[in-house]
């Protein structure tokens, strides 16, 4: 009779993780794909593009720019414990405009303006990754950004100037068991990638961004995870960029790449791939000194060799090493992730993780972290 | 010997084929109308339940605030300041498209969890459409094809007396929940506000909240930023109220189900007792070859399983038919007194079926088993011997009589018992007619004595001789005679009793109408749930209407849902001045001080249903969820109101700004000067509201008739269940009558073989169904005004909490009377025609 209970009690139990699979599943995974879709669409006409030149004026463009389709503020570092613990976290919050002018209605509720905020934690000594998304309307207070004071938020995660100064900001974004509050302070002007903060990314007229960088702030404050309080500190790179038609119709995702060298020089460098598997010309970066000078880097000047790849279980095969060299600066890095999965399971699945840096310039050891990440390798896939 | 038993009387029964018909309709029909009712309510209660489900989605709980709903900021707190991740805000609201009433259910999309359920499988660009175009919305496939549209399709539609022209963005993906989609207009959150007027208003919003600490945390969290008024509730809560408040109208339906089918039971009992009254010589000899008794009883039993089994399941097809009409019937009430409701298709559910087949075969069996013991019970001699059955009948119906007199006193102690409980007051309507039933038999030989003994004084009378006759023919045949005349009586005691008492509550309301609506003029916006807080007039509207020449007075009325200690309730808050008084009858509080008091804002006053319910007298204290938390008021006095069965709180205009933020108007009541003209008043109003809102403008009048008109839409299914009580009882009659005749023939046949003409033998048959009609329709009325004193006594003060006065009219007793003597006539004619015609050789030939 023993082993009858045995299995009524096995069946019961695989019975109950499906059900709590499934709707846990549910809950987490179809809003955002869903919403994903709704705001990936729609016409471009109609939009400011990002086709000249640009005066960029600060603190006016930590702001949003409404007039473009898409904008994002990044925010990615890596942390240290007082204990020596590692951390990785990103906050990223999206920003789009569903239609070129604003809508009329006596509704507050009513607007064309649409958040997504990713916010991720990557925690290698227990070889987790936490992920969460958040999507709101820019309405009612839900969600938005202003450059003055500065403040950009999606519900309750949110970066925002500390009342009436300028810096230092102050970060926060919370999600089940994850807890997390910092400071930043620039150690760096903001460096105008590309073409004197125009990024071309084609071919054609508007094929193109604004794009500024601050490659370093320093990172202060406290992360709690499964109810532990971790005091942090470290660095993060702020990205900031906005277009309405940046991609051209042959370029298929980028492998990003921002990372801060223990000489105190900061590199970024995207290579832009096309779908036939190669590079496209448009690629590029640059070095930021340790005294804030800037050195553009074009495609044919940095040689990047996949070392490793990873395949992630909900399908697509990423590159999981790398060696960058810049023959220009004699740089050699290997760049290898602390956890190999960093990936985003959201409404658009891509990959974004803290990363390792060691290599040499001039011969001479160098080490470094950042994060790097990859777009496009899911994007095939169907989703859920 | 089983074998030869059955086949033996297998074929006897193939011999009497109407016998077995008449027995299988009456089961039938009584199953019919058990499993109609029931699924006509399941179907409607489901359909709400579903509906309200699917709008909740995987919420758990909700947060919901007094009449004027939330506000915007209440959302925004929740998630930025608390991070309350698992909440979404919802604006709903009703609007009319051609003839549906649409629910719209504003969401925000984004919100992630509970709305994304009702979006799961919308096609993107839909979902975009909600959010970039005003007055985009989603239907269910089935309401889209009704309304004739396809995406892209523009409409019109009418909501909180605006119109607005919609746009069909897409459709709802097909679920298993068809039946939760009907009549359900998804629309993003800004296009719900706009349509239902609630700018930067929320109906509610809706949680998920896990189980465990961490839910309790949340659930206290969130109460740190509720504003007073605002209260946190689980999910199906309401849902659960307002399917409550049905309640005692579906029990109402129920139990006039189970009267159909006791009516049916009667059919039973008749069809088996006669097949064993004929089959005595059969019967006898087979007990003398030896079959045990046991035997015996156990073939009529059996006998009466399979004429139930093939009844039930005819019952069943049929009820699925009939379920069909009384849902129309069922939904139109719910949605003209407590909720909006769309259902389009009934839902064969199993229960109700269930409930029906078990109640069929059972009273089937219930029913044979007096006739089975009678067959088992005699020696195999005296079985065949036709009068013992008789005689033991008429020896027996004194004691069935002292049963039913003992069934009626304890039914009436049972009222006794301090309980409001509705089945309870329904058993004691049951036993109390059951009671009736079992003293028929004794009266109707009382009454045919006493006829007899008429016809011997006009022993003069040509036709004496043939009325002796035939009323000799009925005490004769008790057996089946009383029992159909008692069937008929159940049948018409129910039509008597059911009559005075909507003729009663009719009278009241018609009375409480003209007392209360005693403004000339009335404006209100048209209100399409009667479950939620109606629509505001536009304060331009208002103001506008204050200046039309010719009105003496304005008072404005706000009527909204609350929550109280008695749970949800409608309040009512009037600015009348204390000389308007009159038009609330008072039945308990001191008149002088009970206005005094209300007028200081010191007390309100509650309608009797609201006192009845909560067990609450004059004085005592009544606690009301207002917008600046939990407040308490005495109650002054306590009023007649047939308006709202949950009942109504009265309180005054001052009071009601003071606790909730809402300075809506709901309805005008206009006052006109001597010798001005309410259509030209009316007429004015609705040019002073033109372009700005769809307001109603009506005279007293035709609010009396319109409400008149709902009340009897809410009766109208008790006629169709009255009907169909009696459409049995004919099936009895002419069930009993066939019985007569076949019994009979022998002795018709020796009548006609001694000179009697056919008419002669007509008029004799006639004599008898007239009779048995007109003993049915005498003893129907002592009964019928029982029962009607039960039903407005017990029944409907149970139910509603209301008192009314009894209104007995002649006329309903005069037409139960007529009704009775034509069923039995017309029941009696084919058995009459069939008896006539038979040649007395051929009857006689059969010995």
């Amino acid at each position: 009779m023993r082993w009858r209970h045995v299995v009524m009690f096995v069946l019961a139990g695989s019975a109950a993780v499906l059900i709590v699979t499934y709707g846990a599943g549910k809950q987490a995974v179809l809003p955002a794909s869903n919403m994903a879709a709704v705001l990936g669409t729609g016409a471009e006409n109609g939009y400011a593009h990002a086709d000249g030149p640009r005066r960029f004026r600060f603190p006016r463009d930590f702001g949003p720019h409404r007039a473009f389709k898409t904008e994002w503020w990044y925010f990615t570092g890596n942390l240290d414990s007082r204990h020596g613990q590692r951390f990785g976290y990103e906050l990223t919050l999206f920003r789009f405009s569903l239609t070129p002018h604003a809508i009329r209605s006596p509704s507050p509720w009513s607007t064309n303006q649409a958040y997504v905020a990713h916010f991720a934690i990557t925690d290698p000594s227990r070889k987790r990754f936490h992920f969460f998304e958040q999507s709101a309307r820019g309405a009612i207070g839900l969600a938005g950004a202003q450059a003055e004071p500065f403040r950009v938020w999606v519900y309750n995660w949110s970066v925002q100037a500390v009342t009436g100064a300028e810096w230092p900001w102050k970060l926060h974004a919370a999600a089940k068991n994850v807890d997390l509050n910092l400071s930043l302070a620039p150690l760096t002007a903001p460096v105008l990638q590309g073409d004197h903060g125009l990024s071309r990314k084609g071919p054609g007229p508007g094929n193109a961004s604004y794009y500024y960088s601050i490659p370093r702030l320093d990172t202060r404050g406290t992360l709690s995870l499964n109810g532990r309080l971790f005091s942090v500190s470290g660095l993060t790179w702020m990205d900031r960029e906005w277009s309405t038609s940046a991609l051209a119709p042959d370029e298929v995702g980028w492998d990003w790449f921002g990372l801060q060298l223990s000489d105190g020089s900061d590199l970024m460098f995207y290579r832009l791939r096309l779908k036939n598997g190669a590079t496209s010309p448009f690629s590029l970066g640059s070095i930021v000194g340790r005294h804030g000078h800037v050195t553009p880097l074009s495609k044919a000047e940095v040689r990047i060799r996949v070392l490793g790849h990873w395949r992630s279980p909900h399908g697509g095969t990423y590159p999981a090493r790398w060696r960058l060299s810049v023959r220009r600066e004699h740089l050699i890095l290997d760049v290898t992730p602390m956890l190999a999965d960093q990936e985003l399971d959201v409404g658009v699945r891509y990959w974004e993780g803290a990363v390792n840096v060691q290599g040499y310039r001039n011969g001479q050891p160098i080490r470094g972290r950042g994060y790097v990440e990859l777009t496009g390798y899911a994007s095939s896939e169907t989703r859920h | 010997m089983a074998a030869a038993v059955w086949r033996a009387n297998s074929r006897f029964l193939s011999r009497h084929p109407w016998q077995i018909f008449l027995a299988i309709l009456g089961v039938a029909l009584g199953v019919a109308v058990v499993v109609a009712v029931g699924l006509a309510n399941t179907s409607a209660i489901r359909a709400f339940r579903l509906a309200s489900q699917a709008i909740a989605g995987s919420a758990t709980d909700q947060i919901v605030g007094g009449p004027a709903g939330l506000t915007d900021r209440l959302y925004t707190r929740l998630r930025v300041k608390a991070g309350i991740e698992a909440s979404s805000p919802i604006v709903d609201g009703y609007a009319r498209a051609a003839d549906e009433t649409l629910h719209i259910v504003g969401i925000d999309p984004f919100a992630g969890s509970a709305s994304a359920d009702s979006l799961g499988g919308v096609r993107a660009g839909a979902i975009r459409r909600l959010l970039i175009e005003p007055g985009a919305l989603l239907l269910g496939s089935a309401t889209a094809r009704r309304l004739g549209l396809k995406p892209g399709n523009r409409m019109v539609i009418r909501c909180a007396g605006q119109r607005h022209t919609v746009t069909l963005a897409g459709l709802l993906p097909h679920t298993g929940m068809s039946a939760a989609q009907d009549g359900l207009a998804i629309t993003d959150i800004s296009t719900a506000q706009i349509l239902t007027g609630q700018i930067g208003r929320l109906s509610r919003i809706d949680l998920e909240v896990p189980r465990g600490i961490a839910g309790r945390r949340m659930r206290a969290r969130i109460a740190e930023l509720l504003p007073a008024g605002a209260r946190l509730m689980p999910s199906q809560a309401r849902t659960g109220a307002m399917i409550h408040m049905t309640r005692a109208f579906r029990t109402n339906l129920t139990a006039m189900s189970l009267l159909a089918l006791i009516v049916g039971m009667f059919l039973i009992y008749n069809t088996m007792t006669f097949a064993v009254l004929q089959r005595r010589r059969l019967i006898g000899m087979l007990r003398a070859l030896g079959v045990t008794r046991r035997e015996v009883f156990g073939q009529v039993v059996a006998e009466a399983l399979v004429l139930g089994a093939i009844g039930t399941v005819a019952g069943i097809g049929l009820g699925i038919g009939l379920g069909e009409i009384l849902l129309h019937l069922v939904t139109r009430t719910i949605n003209n007194l407590y909720f909006v409701v769309s259902v389009t298709r009934l839902l064969v559910t199993p229960v109700p079926i269930m409930e029906g087949a078990s109640l069929g075969v059972g009273a089937t069996v219930l029913a044979s088993i007096v006739p089975a013991l009678e067959a088992s019970g005699t020696t195999p001699g005296n079985a065949m011997r036709r009068s013992t059955i008789e005689q033991r009948t008429r020896s027996l119906s004194p004691r069935l009589a002292l049963a039913g007199g003992i069934l009626a006193v304890a039914a009436l102690a049972l009222l006794a018992l301090p309980t409001r409980n509705l089945i309870v007051g329904f058993a004691v309507l049951f036993m109390v007619a059951v009671g009736m039933v079992l003293i028929a038999p004794i009266a109707v030989s009382w009454l045919s004595a006493i006829a007899h003994t008429m016809a011997a004084r006009a022993g003069s009378m040509a036709g004496s001789v043939l009325g002796r006759f035939a009323l000799r023919g009925i005490t004769a045949s008790l057996s089946r005679t009383g029992v159909a005349i008692a069937a008929l009586m159940l049948a018409l005691a129910t039509t008597v009793g059911v009559g005075i008492m909507i003729q009663s509550l009719r009278a009241t309301v018609r009375q409480w109408l003209s007392s209360t609506l005693q403004a000339d003029v009335y404006v209100t916006v048209p209100q399409l749930d009667p479950s939620g807080t109606p629509p505001e007039i536009d304060p331009r509207v208002v103001t506008a209407i204050r200046q039309i020449p010719g009105i003496a007075a304005v008072t404005g009325a706000r009527r909204a849902t609350v929550e109280s200690s008695g749970g949800l309730a409608q309040i009512v808050a009037v600015d009348f001045a204390a000389a308007q008084a009159s038009r609330f009858r008072l039945v308990d509080g001191n008149r002088h001080k009970v206005w005094s008091e209300f007028d200081a804002n010191r007390a309100v006053l509650v309608s009797q249903s609201y006192a009845y319910r909560n067990r609450m007298r004059v004085g005592a204290r009544l606690h009301l969820l207002t917008d600046r938390g939990y407040r308490s008021l005495p109650i002054a006095g306590i009023f007649l109101d047939y308006g709202s069965e949950q009942g109504i709180i009265l309180i005054h205009r001052q009071l009601y700004e003071r606790y909730f933020a809402d300075r809506g108007v709901s309805s005008l009541g206009l006052y006109l000067r001597p010798g001005v003209h309410a259509a030209q008043v009316i007429d004015a109003v609705r040019a002073a509201a033109m372009h700005q809102q769809m307001i109603i403008a009506e005279s007293s009048r035709a609010i009396r008739s319109a409400s008149l008109k709902v009340f009897d839409d809410a009766f109208a299914i008790t006629g169709v269940l009255k009907a169909l009580a009696i459409v049995i009882a004919v099936v009895g009659i002419l069930s009993a009558l066939m019985a007569l005749q076949l019994e009979r023939s022998r002795e018709f046949a020796v009548l006609r073989a001694t000179g009697f003409t056919q008419g002669q033998v007509w008029g004799i048959l006639t004599i008898q169904t007239g009779f048995m009609g007109i003993c049915a329709g005498i003893l129907a009325l002592p009964a019928g005004i029982v029962l009607a004193l039960l039903l407005i006594h017990v029944i409907n003060r149970r139910a509603f909490g209301w008192s009314m006065q009894t209104v007995i009219t002649p006329s309903v007793l005069a037409q139960a009377l007529v009704l009775a003597l034509v069923v039995a006539l017309a029941a009696g004619l084919y058995p009459g025609w069939r008896m006539a015609r038979t040649s007395p050789a051929d009857a006689l030939r059969e010995e």
